[in-house]
């Protein structure tokens, strides 16, 4: 019976993870850039969410599409006016100047917003319900739908819209894509933007369980990071796979092993798969 | 060649500058007391209530004709820096009030597990450091003869309660025990254990988190599964707000909870509202205690005066920082002379009533003083327990979430 | 590469009057410098593996961590003396490094990068759960009385690393590095043992972190993982070296007091806008500067016009 819960508890924490990842594995995927500050984009999403609840009164799932909408926004501009600058640049460069990124979003929310800790809370937050000894809130299991809606949807958008092959093509062969009148640099920036507005999605839904901090997003790009590697980098089935799986190995770990394992055991796991398996668990051998 | 010197003498007066500007000008008839705290990061909640506390309690002082030295009188002036909740950050800090803004004393930070490196800074340095904001032994077991608290032993937080558990009817049998990996409450974990063999408790379940832990569903359906009749949870208020919020979603409620910190303070209460109700928490002060003293004559005048001015309930935190000042005034009279031995040697002997209660450090540097076992009912807290007497009556045990009103 | 004799007279002539210093100068001067020297001798360190060799590793804190717990460990577990512990922390980290080095640097790029900074979070995980380290309280040295001799400690590793770095610019080890950044396929078919060479760099840019690591937790008196495992630290470490002009000499070192002595200036008045100013260095480093500052110094020109190719250089 614990180790149902144990279960059921995993997969509905999972299914955010894979959300969170998501945005990141696609914007590594097609522009090579790795996001650190993908915390920062979900951190702002989660500040977003929480205005509009303590401001306006709105419903956290009920405002999600204005977060997404302006996650969105930022994300596109973020990527035209700045990091199209550094695109071709050596790898490391453009690691560097998103940790600079992360770096100033961070301290400007705190300056802004102070470092108080925030959090959503709607009528409904305690509620639960129980099924064969199994309780679970509420709250948990609608994340966990809207989490499976939002990643068909984008799934969705990438297969099937002329938009979705505009990504894929620029990410697969750049100089046909451009032959092809494909606009890079705007499809980079709109591929960034889906990525951030993944990320803010996923920070307002996390910003419905946990408390809201502008250091929130250092812990959880690096949980994306594990999420992503270990799915298999640019894919996105990986990143949903991979959340599964990391939720479901923190939710034992921290029940079986003890409280303090979970994120040992997650950098742990992104250090052992870089070694064994650079492709992650579902992406193929030699795209690495 | 000509810009390259351009550089370079760019950089020694860039150098020099930050070796000339780095000298504070002490005002005469100053008595400075400085002190790193918490103002951002995790413990910024707790941190404001040590702002607030000395701001007031070196105001009050002032008004009251500030501290004699020698027959002058001397104004106390505050100069606080925030440590960001980060005990690396406190350790420069306090080196810089020390050695660069050349404080005359030193009042302390929050936590202990930032109050053992900085206790490590006023004793290098030999400037006496008056803390109300760290209860770990640990702090207190190095030989340090600079540091001074006006906390009481963490490993003594949960005796009170425990005891109490042994007493209610049906008695506690079991118990679980959960701590954040920081100094206090693995010092606090430390004496529980010891407290629970006492009493003949069993002890289901016993781990400890890490503080930055914000999901506890993992613990809570362990928990949920073994089913103790007492949680005690020893972690900071963050932890504590968590905890309560998702053990509610988990629907999981132990006869009896206790919490370190975050019941006695008001605005634990306010932020949980309904679901603060009939948990447990421990302090050494309330405002309707009978103790009083100088500049404050009771701790309920004290308690008025704080909510006043500040807008919000003085809880033990508070009372301990407005202590803390108070003592140096105390001290420094008594020891006729701002030079920090002389004031190390009053502080180690002083016997003195505040609103706080008896201040008087044992050889250790730290004060011994009891605890009281309160529950939250109706949005106030209820002294339950102490010293060995019950003191009001308990609502045990706390009802399921399900059936409150 | 013909030795310039200018600069080299111009060092040792700083160099010999921060050596009489110390003792002259104000207390929080003397503090100042040796978290200078510190900075620079981590860039510098960082320099041999991610400068010379071009494995940008995210991960140097792990060292800088590992060498100061395995020297306060030693000092207050084993109660061993400075000079012995501190040789003995820079001697772990230095093994770490090569031993970790050996499995990670068959990755590349990205996959390198985020392997690195997997490494140091682990540690910092391994290390906040260990009673020997500690925990989550940390560690606490023995009090010294005067920070003299860390200021020399310190310069002497800060000295030492850039000797390295010296000698590495002139020396057939450090032209095999070279040609590693280069192109590391033609370096192997040279004849090259690329992976030798690599974790060799690598275990010497651990050992100068270590040793960095371990002087701090003496001189701070304390140590706990959320502070010498800190991300910001490689990254510290990362624009120093970048901004001076990575695969230099004295590049990191150049970097590290330009961007130190801005970095404290601005902390003494508001922290959280020092560290917005850090953040805003590196955006603006990346795009306008990559080659740093030594790009500048050598064609000896610093104009605008510089400036905006640099910006164009890598875009879209």
């Amino acid at each position: 019976m614990l180790a149902l819960q144990v279960l059921i508890n995993g997969i509905l924490l999972g299914g955010l993870y894979g959300l969170m990842a998501l945005g990141m594995s696609l914007i590594w995927g097609v522009m090579n850039i790795v996001n650190i500050a993908h915390g920062a984009l979900i951190m702002l999403g989660a500040y977003l969410t929480f205005w509009l609840f303590t401001l306006w009164g709105w419903d956290p799932f009920v405002s999600l599409p204005v977060t997404i909408a302006l996650l969105f926004v930022y994300g596109y501009c973020l990527q035209r006016y700045l990091l199209n600058l550094i695109v071709r640049a050596q790898l490391f460069l453009t690691l560097l100047i998103t940790f600079g990124v992360e770096v100033v979003m961070v301290n400007l929310v705190r300056v802004a917003w102070s470092s108080d800790l925030r959090q959503v809370t709607p009528a409904y937050a305690g509620a639960h319900f129980k099924v064969g000894g199994i309780t679970v809130p509420y709250v948990r299991l609608w994340v966990f739908l809207t989490t499976v809606i939002l990643s068909v949807t984008f799934l969705l958008i990438l297969e099937k819209t002329r938009l979705g092959r505009a990504i894929r093509a620029t990410s697969e062969e750049l100089r046909a894509a451009r032959l092809a009148g494909i606009p890079v640099a705007h499809i980079y920036a709109i591929t960034f933007g889906l990525g951030a507005a993944l990320a803010g999605a996923a920070g307002g839904l996390w910003g419905m369980l946990f408390p809201i901090t502008p250091i929130m997003g250092g812990g959880l790009t690096l949980k994306s990071f594990v999420v992503a590697v270990l799915g298999g980098l640019g894919t996105m089935m990986g990143a949903i796979v991979g959340g599964l799986v990391l939720g479901i190995a923190e939710s034992f770990s921290a029940t079986y092993l003890g409280p303090t394992y979970p994120n040992a055991i997650s950098f742990g796991l992104l250090v052992l798969i870089l070694i064994v398996r650079p492709t992650g668990l579902v992406g193929r051998r030699g795209s690495a | 060649m000509r810009r390259r010197a351009l550089w370079h003498s760019g950089l020694v007066a860039m150098l020099i500058g930050i070796g000339i500007g780095a000298g504070p000008a002490l005002a005469a008839d100053e008595i400075v007391l400085g002190s790193a705290i918490s103002q951002t990061g995790k413990y910024a909640r707790e941190g404001k209530f040590y702002v607030d506390a000395y701001t007031l309690a070196v105001d009050a002082i002032n008004k009251a004709g500030g501290v004699k030295v020698g027959g002058k009188p001397y104004k106390l002036v505050l100069k606080l820096y925030d440590d960001q909740s980060d005990p690396n950050l406190s350790v420069r800090l306090f080196t810089r009030l020390v050695t660069s803004d050349k404080v005359n004393f030193l009042l302390g930070p929050y936590s202990s597990g930032i109050t053992i490196p900085a206790s490590s800074v006023s004793e290098k340095y030999e400037v006496p450091m008056v803390q109300g904001g760290g209860a770990s032994g640990k702090i207190f077991d190095r030989g340090y003869k600079y540091i001074f608290g006006t906390l009481p032993k963490a490993e003594f937080y949960f005796q009170a309660a425990i005891e109490a558990a042994a007493k209610r009817e049906p008695r506690v049998q079991t118990a679980a025990l959960l701590y954040s990996n920081e100094a206090f409450d693995r010092s606090v974990a430390e004496g529980a254990r010891q407290w629970l063999k006492e009493q003949r408790i069993d002890k289901v379940y016993d781990e400890e988190y890490q503080p930055a832990t914000q999901d506890f569903t993992s613990i809570l359906a362990v928990l949920k599964s073994k089913n103790p009749d007492l949680v005690l949870l020893a972690g900071h208020e963050e932890n504590s707000l968590n905890f309560i919020r998702q053990a509610q979603a988990a629907d999981v409620s132990p006869k009896m909870m206790v919490f370190t910190v975050g019941p006695p303070t008001g605005d634990f209460r306010k932020t949980l509202g309904k679901a603060a109700e009939y948990i447990y928490g421990i302090t050494p002060w309330l405002p309707d205690m009978e103790i009083g003293g100088e500049i404050f004559k009771s701790a309920r005048e004290f308690a008025k005066q704080f909510q006043d001015r500040f807008g919000y309930e003085a809880d033990y935190h508070v009372a301990s920082g407005a202590a803390d000042v108070l003592v140096y005034k105390f001290a420094i009279e008594k020891a006729g002379v701002l030079e920090p031995k002389k004031v190390r040697d009053a502080l180690a002997t002083l016997d003195v009533e505040t609103l706080y209660g008896r201040v008087k450090f044992e050889a250790s540097g730290q004060i011994a003083m009891g605890q009281v076992l309160v529950q939250i009912q109706d949005g106030k807290l209820v002294p339950v327990y102490a010293f060995g007497k019950t003191l009001g009556k308990a609502v045990y045990p706390m009802p399921a979430w399900g059936q409150r009103k | 590469m013909k030795t310039r004799w200018a600069p080299v007279a111009a060092g040792v002539v700083v160099l010999a009057v921060l050596a009489a210093a110390p003792a002259a100068l104000s207390p929080f001067l003397v503090q100042f410098l040796i978290n200078l020297f510190m900075l620079a001798a981590l860039a510098e360190s960082w320099n041999i593996i991610g400068g010379f060799t071009g494995y940008a590793s995210f991960g140097n804190v792990a060292f800088f961590g590992v060498g100061a717990y395995a020297t306060g460990i030693l000092l207050t577990r084993a109660a061993w003396p400075l000079a012995l512990a501190l040789p003995a922390g820079g001697a772990v980290a230095m093994l770490f490094a090569g031993l970790i080095g050996m499995p990670i640097l068959r990755l590349k790029g990205h996959y390198f990068a985020i392997a690195t900074l997997g490494v140091a979070e682990t540690m910092r995980e391994i290390v906040y759960n260990l009673e020997i380290t500690g925990a989550g309280t940390g560690l606490v040295m023995p009090i010294s009385r005067s920070p003299i001799p860390f200021f020399y400690l310190m310069l002497g590793i800060l000295v030492a690393a850039t000797l390295v770095n010296r000698w590495l610019s002139a020396s057939r080890f450090g032209y095999g590095l070279i040609a590693i950044r280069e192109d590391e396929d033609a370096a192997a078919a040279m004849g090259i043992n690329t992976p030798l060479y690599k974790t060799l760099a690598f275990a010497l840019s651990g050992a100068f972190a270590g040793l960095a690591g371990g002087v701090f937790a003496d001189w701070i008196t304390f140590i706990d993982p959320d502070g010498v495992f800190k991300v910001s630290t490689t990254i510290q470490m990362i624009i120093m070296a970048v901004f001076g002009g990575m695969g230099t000499v004295v590049g990191p070192l150049l970097g590290a007091v330009v961007l130190a002595s801005i970095s404290e200036l601005l902390s003494t008045q508001l922290v959280s806008l020092a560290e917005l100013f850090n953040g805003l260095v590196v955006i603006l480093v990346v795009l306008f500067m990559p080659k740093g500052l030594a790009e500048f110094i050598r064609k000896r020109e610093f104009s605008v016009r510089q400036l905006v190719r640099n910006l164009r250089e890598y875009r879209v």
